[in-house]
């Protein structure tokens, strides 16, 4: 019985040795775009990373929120002081997992659903997000456009200030992979 | 036997765990944190007395309006001077512009009439930044300034001069509390005020507390200390001290203080604060700080 059992338990040992297909990169580009009744506020950073796994598929995002660039140097100071306390919460992130499977030795465009959880501010919230998944010449890359509501994540909107953000802001997101290499 | 089937199976729970973590754990290595992007100490180039180590950005200008009222109690305060708010003791009008993100030019002028107005000039360099990483635990920021008096009677062109260089070091402790101590050294060509026994140049020390209060307020107290003899409590001297509340607007900071200094230039309120709490020589003040942006709207696109 227990010889089984130690069979057993070696056959399971060998699998979890089974390579995975890891995707990374490490230049996302994010954007962020807030229609306003003044002026649009918009910021853009490419200082995002992403790793994919097309085992798996799971698909996870991280921005520093501190790297976006605005168009004017005090909106800067006060998204990352007054709305996102970049401080506090440096990162916003996103892991995920996509629905669909996708054949990474065929090129094409695959529209995607990724299920995952969205942390911004603190606070994370269980969101389906769609987004592409484009296989060219072996080379992977996703890119989505979603709406993120300030309220969802406990960003406050202050009163006192002259120009205002959205509500809802824009994000688009695109990043272009590299296979990942594990020398240990 | 039973010891083999223990270690299996830690090496396969561990296995397992590795599977389950694989995209997590070079996920976790890709997204730590090494940011050493620059901390924002103050809200702010100027708190209520003294400057901060803040810049302004390359290309901003930053207008600037210091006002001080008049005594609100005291011999010239109370009701028939509506606490002071019917007097000026001092205007400062100036302008600041980032010529480098770290490097700023700034003039000004003040009221101040008795000593005849003061138009100042001054560069301020921040030579040090704090980082997000502690790589650099404070901020240091060095200003030089020289003044020239325009009015007034003066018994030659050089008595008008007044020079001042101080140094400030500031650390953002927390989110929310901020302080920075600044020593500097004044010089005046003519003493002021021009009394036997008084100093050409003067050592003094500031210090300066900033704590947020809301996301948008922050409470400000600011103090200074000439080290000087011939200023003492006997001679009627007495240390600037100021107490407000500095609100953010977005392009505008606003700050309302209650202050004993009638001036609001160093050179000035350094040299001759003569007006003191205890006598009700303490006036309300503010400070209007609006920013404007000439970067151009393209560059939003390209890398910056």
């Amino acid at each position: 019985m227990m010889k089984y059992v130690c069979i057993f338990l070696l056959s399971l040992l060998s699998i979890t040795k089974t390579g995975q297909d890891l995707y990374t990169c490490k230049n996302a580009r994010i954007t962020l775009f807030s229609s306003a009744l003044i002026e649009d506020i918009k910021a853009v950073t490419s200082s995002g990373v992403s790793v994919y796994n097309a085992t798996t598929g799971e698909l996870n995002f991280s921005v520093p929120i501190s790297t976006f660039q605005f168009e004017k140097a005090f909106m800067q100071q006060h998204f990352n002081s007054d709305y996102m306390e970049s401080d506090k919460y440096p990162r916003a992130i996103f892991k995920g997992k996509i629905q669909e499977h996708i054949d990474a030795a065929k090129d094409g465009t695959y529209p995607v659903n990724v299920i995952g959880d969205l942390t911004v501010h603190g606070i994370t919230e269980k969101r389906t997000i769609q987004g592409t998944v484009t296989i060219k010449n072996g080379i992977v890359s996703t890119a989505s456009e979603f709406m993120v509501k300030c309220a969802d994540h406990h960003i406050d909107i202050p009163q006192i200030l002259f120009y205002h953000i959205a509500e809802s802001i824009k994000i688009t997101v695109s990043a272009t992979y590299n296979p990942y290499k594990n020398i240990p | 036997m039973k010891s083999l089937l223990t270690i299996l199976f830690l090496a396969i729970s561990t296995g397992v765990m590795a599977q389950v973590t694989a995209t997590d754990s070079l996920f976790n290595s890709m997204s730590s944190d090494k940011q050493h992007g620059p901390v924002t100490i103050f809200e702010s180039s100027r708190l209520i007395l003294t400057q901060s180590t803040e810049t302004i950005k390359k290309n901003n200008l930053n207008v600037l309006v210091i006002h001080r009222f008049g005594d609100a109690a005291g011999n010239l305060g109370g009701g028939k001077t509506f606490f002071g708010l019917d007097a000026v003791a001092d205007v400062y009008i100036g302008l600041e512009y980032g010529l480098t993100n770290d490097l700023n030019i700034n003039i000004g002028r003040s009221t101040i009439p008795t000593v005849g107005g003061l138009v100042s000039g001054q560069l301020k360099y921040a030579a040090l930044h704090q980082t997000n990483d502690d790589s650099s635990p404070l901020a240091i920021s060095l200003i030089g300034q020289a003044g020239v008096r325009p009015y007034n009677t003066y018994s030659s062109f050089g008595d008008r001069w007044s020079y001042f260089g101080q140094a400030i070091f500031a650390r953002k402790f927390s989110h929310i509390f901020s302080f920075q101590v600044a020593p500097s050294i004044l010089y005046n060509n003519l003493p002021e005020p021009n009394e036997p026994g008084n100093e050409n140049a003067i050592f003094s020390l500031s210090a300066t507390a900033s704590l947020k209060v809301t996301k948008l307020m922050s409470l400000v107290v600011d103090y200074a200390h000439p080290f000087s003899s011939f200023r003492n409590n006997n001679t009627g001297f007495s240390d600037p001290l100021g107490v407000g509340m500095q609100v953010v607007t977005g392009g505008h900071v606003f700050t309302l203080n209650v202050t004993n200094s009638r001036a609001v230039n160093e050179m000035n309120y350094l040299s001759n604060t003569t007006s003191d709490y205890g006598r009700g020589q303490y006036r309300v003040g503010f400070t209007i700080s609006r920013m404007f942006d000439f970067n151009h709207k393209e560059k939003y696109n390209t890398k910056r």
